[in-house]
């Protein structure tokens, strides 16, 4: 690396470091704790590490034998959230991602700012950069999750997640006594070159693009109940040929929980993918008969479908099943299973998660020679050793 | 025009329609209430008496709840660290939330706060409820919050209170005659919720089957209080409905001492149907193991 850039970064890392002691120094303890506490954050820092293994390294040799196991560094989580007066409060969350801690950055997973008491019609706004209300499982950061590894139909239709810049607008619905909210998000598009689209290079500004979730929580009884979702999300996929992409997302959650040790979680979401291309994500042109661009209608989907049975408050155990196609080509198909187990000695403070996943791949025939995965199925199994812990406070679990 | 706007406003506040909207936490503030607003409140409550206060999912029908509330009493001294969260979630700008702790005398406030003493409460022990004295003051509190709600009943209410705590004045008493007997007496509880009720009988809570709050017991923790209760004597280790059973009764097993399931609130067990229903059977159980 060039010594300039060298600089750079460090002065970056030693700007970033100088942010950090003066908030360190913020939460110190004073005389007066209870004061002092009482205007700093909650801060909360959450690293997570992971040991892998695969047996897909050597497929394309013949060969299935289990890569020697990594150990790598995932993620830094660092999370202030605060009140800003009674009216509204702010959430921001830096993330420095690995594997590499040397050179990885501390970015702006979110920032944002929530409005909450005050508007006409009691509405929530929203400003800021955050993770977008799309099903389910967009809002919840990955150390929440009782899984190791994202559902595949995230993964290939979402990216890390539909994260973006945006304001954000949510009131109840009148239903009774049934809780159901919809929300609408104005969003700034930059998150969609991420979102299995194509990456603007031209340096001209994002077009926008919107979501929203309408969702409704029922309680069932006194230890279960149950929320449904459905949510759309829409925005200029190619920016060359400013051509729109469609999702439509359903969206469920059950859980039953009849004491504080034992709960069992059933989730799934359905996304449904439209959209009008003229090239892939790869950039490769779809060709008529003529041999000349045209443009196609591309409708493909996905589901994830999962349980989670905690027990003895400490333990917890789990299975995944994915089904997806992906943005582009309903015959590049994914399926697998999942198998997780955890264990959280002391609440989220201490978690380590086990996991053992098979997935196939099926890439079609008709892809470009170079893909050396043309026309193959791929079948590979991984296990994953998940260990996180949990500096801060710990705030009620939302359902 | 503004005379009419402020007839129509007046109209529409919750003294018009003579009825007060009140959400608990906990259903002992439920019952409080009850006594105190008679038929001028309508009354709900969040936690279940068989459920564990500290740990409530913030969940959209809690929000529902205190939607449409004029008030939302609370415990306080963070036992309900979820309230906030729900109170956000419910989007009812006139809300107000009352703290019940304000005038408690507290016990145990820490003189250090961190991870390290597990999930220690920094304002003190908030179980005050579990002394019947305490109730005086959490009546008071409550009075203020429903006549400052609905100003023309005020008299009801204090007449009412007043009718409550002379009920009330009257069962401390027999409960301090049924434990005079037993001061002194040693006692073991799973979690620390016992404090006030030990202080007002002069009980010596002398161990815990957590070994910090909020952690879950271990064999070398449960060998030592077993230890403990031999030495000591012990004759009741005190264990509430929500918390795992299988250490208490190991440690009961292990040493002849009984296992009393005492409710923290009305609902708790079965017989506590409402605060003071729920003293007469925690002092009834208890008494009976300590004879």
């Amino acid at each position: 690396m060039p010594s300039t850039l060298i600089q750079e970064e460090s002065m970056y890392r030693f700007r970033a470091l100088c942010v950090l002691c003066a908030l360190a120094a913020c939460a110190l303890p004073a005389d007066d704790a209870q004061t002092q506490t009482s205007v700093n954050p909650d801060i909360s820092v959450i690293p997570r590490f992971l040991i892998s293994t695969n047996d897909g390294e050597k497929l394309s040799e013949g060969t299935r034998v289990f890569s020697r196991p990594d150990l790598q560094f995932e993620e830094l989580e660092i999370a202030f959230q605060s009140y800003l007066n009674p009216f509204s409060k702010a959430d921001v969350v830096l993330t420095l991602p690995g594997p590499d801690l040397e050179a990885g950055k501390l970015g702006i997973e979110e920032a944002y700012a929530t409005v909450f008491r005050g508007l006409p019609l009691d509405l929530n706004v929203r400003f800021g950069k955050y993770r977008v209300e799309f099903g389910k499982l967009n809002i919840v950061h990955p150390h929440a999750w009782p899984f190791v590894t994202a559902p595949l139909l995230q993964a290939r239709f979402l990216g890390e997640a539909i994260n973006d810049l945006g304001i954000s607008a949510s009131v109840l619905l009148p239903t009774g006594d049934i809780y159901t909210k919809l929300t609408v998000d104005l969003l700034r598009g930059t998150s969609i070159a991420g979102v299995t689209g194509i990456a603007d290079t031209t340096g001209a500004s994002p077009y926008y693009a919107n979501a929203a979730r309408l969702m409704s929580f029922f309680p069932l009884g006194e230890m279960s109940d149950c929320e449904a979702g459905l949510s759309g999300y829409t925005g200029i996929h190619d920016p060359y040929w400013r051509d729109r992409f469609w999702y439509g997302n359903l969206d469920f959650k059950y859980k039953y929980r009849p004491d504080f040790y034992t709960s069992l979680v059933v989730q799934g979401e359905y996304l449904y993918n439209t959209r009008t291309a003229h090239q892939d994500g790869s950039l490769v042109p779809f060709l008529g008969a003529d041999g000349k661009p045209e443009a196609r209608k591309i409708t493909t989907s996905g589901f994830y479908l999962y349980a989670d049975c905690q027990f003895f408050k400490i333990y917890s155990i789990g299975a995944r099943y994915d089904w997806t196609e992906s943005p582009y080509h309903a015959d590049e198909r994914a399926h697998g299973i999942a198998v997780f187990v955890g264990y959280y000695p002391v609440e989220e403070t201490l978690g380590l998660r086990l996991q053992y996943a098979n997935t196939t791949t099926e890439t079609p025939a008709a892809q470009p020679a170079a893909v050396s995965s043309a026309g193959l199925t791929q079948s590979v199994n991984s296990i994953a050793l998940q260990v996180l812990f949990s500096l801060g406070p710990h705030k009620a679990h939302p359902f | 025009m503004k005379r009419i706007l402020l007839l129509i406003l007046l109209a529409w506040s919750p003294a018009a329609f003579g009825v007060v909207r009140v959400v608990t936490t906990l259903p002992d503030l439920a019952d409080f209430t009850r006594q105190v607003g008679g038929e001028k409140v309508s009354v709900d409550f969040i936690v279940r008496g068989d459920q564990n206060p500290h740990f409530v999912e913030v969940k959209p029908s809690y929000m529902m709840r205190l939607k449409s509330a004029d008030l939302f009493l609370t415990i306080g001294m963070e036992l309900e660290m979820w309230a906030p969260q729900i109170v956000d979630g419910s989007r009812n700008a006139s809300l107000e939330v009352v703290d019940l702790s304000k005038t408690i005398t507290k016990l145990e406030i820490p003189s250090r706060v961190d991870a390290s003493q597990g999930d220690v409460h920094r304002f003190g022990n908030p179980h005050y409820w579990l002394d019947p004295r305490n109730v005086r003051p959490m009546i008071a509190e409550i009075v203020d919050a429903l006549a400052k709600v609905s100003p023309a009943d005020e008299p009801e209410f204090r007449a009412n209170a007043d009718a409550y705590l002379k009920k009330l004045d009257a069962k401390i008493a027999v409960w301090e005659r049924t434990m005079t007997p037993y001061a002194g007496a040693k006692i073991v509880t799973f979690h620390k919720s016992w404090s006030y009720f030990a202080a007002w009988l002069g009980l010596d809570v002398a161990g815990e089957v957590e070994p910090k709050p909020g952690i879950v017991p271990s064999p070398s923790h449960s060998a030592e209080i077993i230890q403990l209760v031999r030495s000591a004597g012990i004759k009741a280790i005190i264990v509430e409905p929500f918390y795992d059973i299988a250490a208490p009764d190991q440690i009961a097993r292990s040493t002849g001492a009984k296992v009393l399931r005492l409710a923290t609130s009305t609902g708790g067990v079965d017989q506590a149907t409402d605060y003071i229903a729920l003293m007469d059977y925690n002092i009834a159980t208890l008494a009976g193991a300590l004879k």
